[in-house]
């Protein structure tokens, strides 16, 4: 599962687009994608749950109200997998609000009917893309993946939908970035949003996850292709801002929220449900009984608050010299460690215990 | 990127039709009508089908020659049979320049 930030939005700082409210349609997934930030147990080890419309209806009509929220995107999990998906077009189109979609293309064609009858309100659909060739996709999301999406960017483009591609950048994918642009550029991509990968265990961190020095030269690299190519180009997740004057992201930026499968309001897409994570701290209310009004409150308190700690933390180490490693420079890295989402960071060592000293 | 619609030339190429399928860098996909779209993995370029040309994709997916695919076109438009072969014929021709077609 990937998330969907900025689509159209400048994300220069102070400046993250219209109000908007993530929704997670379901818990579950059908791909099993190894660098996932979203609970393995959540996505394929729990029982299917999905978003009630009604819930969805309440909550949009409140947040419209409430936060001036005008923009709808479905996560997951996979939200295409929500069984009457059509009916949570619906909803946000009959609330007056446009809605978008992360998905994995591989249901692309069952929901069809559902998008041409709400492309009104859809301002555009975001496709996870995991290498511009059938063998380097489908060797991360199985066999079909690839021609599936294919298929799903021909039905966008014939039908004058916008569609953006989400490419995480793992280690392997670090040199491909231009052929990518390339490639989401001919057939017609409005936007390429790269993602970095979020660290859920030591294995991915030293697999996929990219260094300091790496992120920097991505960093790079991404805003050359985004002066080069019409489209918009851009980093959405992960990426290093030591700006101490403005917010760092849009959920600090008070600009966007999430509602996870459960009806909970939390801080942020990339923080809810969050692979090993020990604690909760992000979220902030249950609207299954809580008005949005109240929680919303809340949540305005958790972001100021948040953004005070890291501006503190990188103000403390300005002023020791110390240049913000990634889990203070990134802003969603810092979020991350300080809700206790990558406990395996603090965790020991296992400790070593010789073959001929163990007790039989 | 860009949409390319298929030129409608003839050249003897289409002597060896015969021996023609669509190529596996090639992504077709159904549309409700009876039409298509091909994207060419090679050259990331997309293709619109008409229904005729859809007509003869899907034959050629099914191993089916010049002839049988011209019955088939027959049998679902009020078309001669002389007439649907040459529309076959100028179709494969298309394909073949655009290169979305491989030996079998």
């Amino acid at each position: 599962m990937q998330t969907d930030a900025t689509f159209s939005d400048d994300g220069a700082p102070g400046r993250y687009g219209p109000q908007r409210l993530s929704v997670e349609l379901a818990n579950i997934c059908n791909l099993h994608c190894s660098y996932c930030f979203r609970s393995e147990e959540n996505l394929y080890n729990s029982r299917a749950e999905f978003f009630p419309v009604e819930l969805l209806r309440r909550v949009i009509g409140e947040a419209r109200d409430v936060a001036n929220v005008t923009k709808i995107n479905f996560t997951g999990g996979e939200p295409t997998l929500h069984p009457d998906f059509a009916a949570t077009l619906e909803t946000v189109a009959g609330a007056g609000m446009t809605s978008s979609f992360v998905t994995n293309g591989w249901h692309f064609e069952r929901v069809w009917p559902a998008i041409v009858a709400n492309r009104h309100s859809i301002s555009h659909v975001a496709f996870s893309l995991d290498g511009i060739t059938r063998e380097t996709h489908d060797r991360w999301r199985g066999n079909g993946s690839f021609d599936r999406l294919v298929r799903a960017f021909s039905r966008c483009y014939m039908s004058d939908l916008p569609f953006a591609l989400k490419v995480t950048v793992r280690r392997d994918l670090m040199d491909q970035l231009e052929q990518i642009a390339m490639f989401a550029a001919r057939l017609g991509a409005a936007a390429l949003n790269f993602v970095h990968v979020m660290p859920t265990s030591t294995a991915v961190a030293d697999e996929s996850s990219l260094s300091l020095d790496e992120q920097r030269i991505v960093e790079e690299e991404v805003a050359i292709l985004a002066r080069i190519f019409k489209m918009s180009i851009g980093v959405d997740v992960g990426y290093y801002n030591i700006d101490e004057e403005n917010a760092p992201c849009s959920p600090l930026a008070g600009t966007s929220m999430n509602v996870d499968y459960r009806g909970r309001l939390s801080l942020c897409c990339n923080l809810s449900g969050f692979r090993g994570a020990d604690e909760e701290a992000d979220v902030v209310a249950d609207l299954n009984v809580e008005p949005f009004a109240s929680a919303f409150a809340k949540l305005k308190e958790l972001a100021s608050l948040q953004l005070q700690n890291r501006k503190a933390a990188l103000a403390a180490l300005r002023a020791q010299g110390v240049k913000p490693d990634l889990f203070t420079g990134s802003p969603c890295l810092f979020c991350l460690q300080s809700f206790g989402k990558v406990p395996w960071r603090s965790a020991p060592e296992p400790e070593l215990v010789s073959i001929r000293g163990r007790r039989q | 990127m860009g949409q390319t619609a298929l030129r409608i030339t003839r050249t003897d190429k289409i002597m060896n039709s015969n021996n023609l399928i669509p190529g596996k860098h090639v992504v077709v996909t159904d549309f409700d009508g009876g039409e298509g779209i091909l994207v060419d993995l090679n050259t990331k370029k997309y293709f619109q089908l008409n229904e005729t040309a859809m007509v003869v994709w899907k034959g050629l997916e099914q191993g089916k020659n010049v002839g049988q695919i011209a019955d088939d076109i027959v049998a679902r438009y009020e078309v001669a049979l002389d007439n649907a072969t040459r529309s076959v014929e100028r179709i494969l021709d298309n394909f073949q320049n655009y290169k979305l077609l491989t030996a079998k």
